[in-house]
């Protein structure tokens, strides 16, 4: 019965696993920068170096993860296979990797040719991973509102992707643009239509399946993502044609929404099954617990100006939505996709006549959770930094250094055991 | 439930993979001529899918409004 596991379509376990190793490390980046630029980068989310830590968490830490992921998933989740997921998977990750650091080195050194250079590779990299993806998820029928989110998510990352190109040349060559305006834009698309579409498209599925909580309801699990991307459509448009109130009103609903979104998820894991708390519901119930705070603040922004011109509350909002929601969610599925691959792809080496251990002792609960804890004092201290700079943002930086070092030892562990057991497995088979 | 009642349900709604899976081909390899089956779940299972069309089954989706889908499958 193993057998028929479908196993054949599965990709090999060194194409989602490169993404998956290589986003501590840019966490780990972003820590030392705190950690180096100490106070400075909590006076505005202007400064060079608070750019510089935003994309190594956005593009190095988050996406990385979630383009490895998609390989990973979509035969699963959407019946689409990519013709060969491991040369898909080498130079996408090459692009992201060199892209993200130039882009990274461009902001802090603030070097015109090292910006233009990354707007480059990245807009190349993104541009042929879409025009990989795109045509055999066209093909796939949106027959569950996992596929027509993922659809529109693929939507939302090229004119993610677009408007970071547009600004990063901009900024590098002069281009005479309202940057402000476009960067907000920017990060409505990357967090919203993006991120956001992307995350709930792929929690249709994993909630149920890896918490073994209720399913999300039909009705507004096919609405959600269209709405959303509705929304970032208007607010777009809405800065073009220069429509202020359309702009305010497409924010307040999409704050709404995403509220919407994080409670019936809330709700759905209260109702779980699954008697014992393990690491994964840990990490989504403080994703979702910030991510609710972040827009909860984000509409209290929008109606009281005061609030939305000080320099400390869009620091609050990122540090809440990006390290506090997107980043637990990611650390969250990791601590299931890792170890459930690995049990997969040793179960196929077994062939049905040596068994895989157990997934608790390719990574155990203790060090995801001890990890949690570093991660939980790194948010802290960041959201405290942000009022007391002087005291807590170094040590911030070192708490978040810590936590994906913790994050780093964990994952590269999971794998070091998953070689043990298949060459043990190996050794096993060879003796039959 | 729009799909027409039949006896043989796995109702793998509560679990974990590849539970589902494996029920699923147990159940099909005790169905007889003319008889199908139900298979419940919160997500459309596609590794299953293409076994079932490797194997020459045929089966029918439905997403009903509490977010089960309800495939039916038949040899």
């Amino acid at each position: 019965m193993q057998g028929l596991l479908s196993f054949d379509k599965a990709p090999p376990f060194a194409a989602p696993l490169r993404f998956f190793l290589t986003a501590p490390f840019f966490g780990l980046l972003a820590g030392l920068l705190i950690v180096w630029e100490g106070p400075s980068l909590l006076v505005s989310r202007w400064t060079p170096s608070t750019l510089a830590a935003t994309h190594l968490l956005t593009i190095g830490f988050m996406l990385q993860t979630m383009l490895g992921a998609l390989i990973q998933i979509l035969p699963v989740v959407a019946g689409v296979n990519l013709a060969n997921p491991l040369r898909v998977a080498r130079w996408l990750h090459a692009g992201l990797s060199s892209g993200t650091l130039l882009l990274v080195a461009g902001f802090l050194f603030g070097q015109p040719d090292a910006l233009a250079s990354a707007a480059i590779i990245l807009g190349l990299t993104l541009a042929s991973f879409l025009v990989v993806i795109i045509p055999p998820l066209l093909r796939a029928p949106s027959s569950s509102p996992t596929i027509r989110g993922l659809k529109l998510a693929m939507l939302g990352l090229a004119g993610t992707v677009v408007l970071g190109v547009v600004l990063a040349l901009a900024l590098a060559w002069g281009w005479p643009l309202p940057l402000l305006a476009l960067a907000d834009l920017h990060a409505a698309w990357g967090l919203g239509a993006w991120g956001g579409v992307l995350l709930a498209a792929i929690a249709y599925v994993v909630v149920p399946m890896f918490q073994l909580t209720p399913g999300y309801q039909a009705r507004l699990s096919w609405w959600f993502p269209v709405l959303i991307f509705a929304c970032i459509g208007f607010w777009s448009v809405s800065l073009v044609f220069e429509l202020p109130p359309l702009g305010q009103l497409a924010q307040v609903v999409a704050s709404l929404l995403g509220l919407v979104f994080c409670v019936i998820t809330l709700r759905l894991q209260f109702k779980r099954r699954r008697a014992r708390a393990d690491a994964t519901y840990r990490y989504w119930q403080l994703g979702l617990s910030c991510t609710i705070i972040a827009l909860f603040s984000g509409l209290t922004a929008t109606f009281w100006p005061v609030v939305a011109n000080s320099s400390e509350w869009p620091l609050l909002f990122g540090i809440l939505l990006i390290a506090g929601g997107f980043v637990s969610f990611i650390v969250g599925m990791l601590y299931k996709i890792v170890p459930f691959l690995a049990w997969l792809h040793l179960q196929n080496l077994g062939q049905s006549k040596v068994p895989a251990p157990a997934m608790n002792k390719i990574l155990s609960e203790k060090d995801m959770n001890r990890q949690m804890v570093c991660h939980v004092l790194a948010i802290a201290l960041a959201l405290g930094a942000v009022f007391l700079p002087e005291w807590l943002a170094r040590l911030a930086g070192l708490a978040f250094v810590v936590a994906n070092v913790f994050l780093i030892w964990n994952l590269a562990g999971a794998v070091s055991r998953y070689r043990q057991h298949a060459l043990l497995i190996a050794q096993k088979l060879a003796a039959l | 439930m729009s799909h027409p009642k039949t006896p043989h349900v796995v109702d793998a709604r509560y679990m974990e993979p590849p539970e589902p899976f494996t029920k699923t081909m147990e159940m099909l390899d005790t169905l007889k001529e003319g008889e199908k089956m139900l298979l419940l779940l919160f997500r459309e299972p596609h590794p299953l899918y293409r076994v079932l069309k490797q194997n020459g089954h045929a089966y029918e989706v439905e997403l009903v409004a509490d977010g089960t889908f309800e495939i039916l499958i038949w040899p």
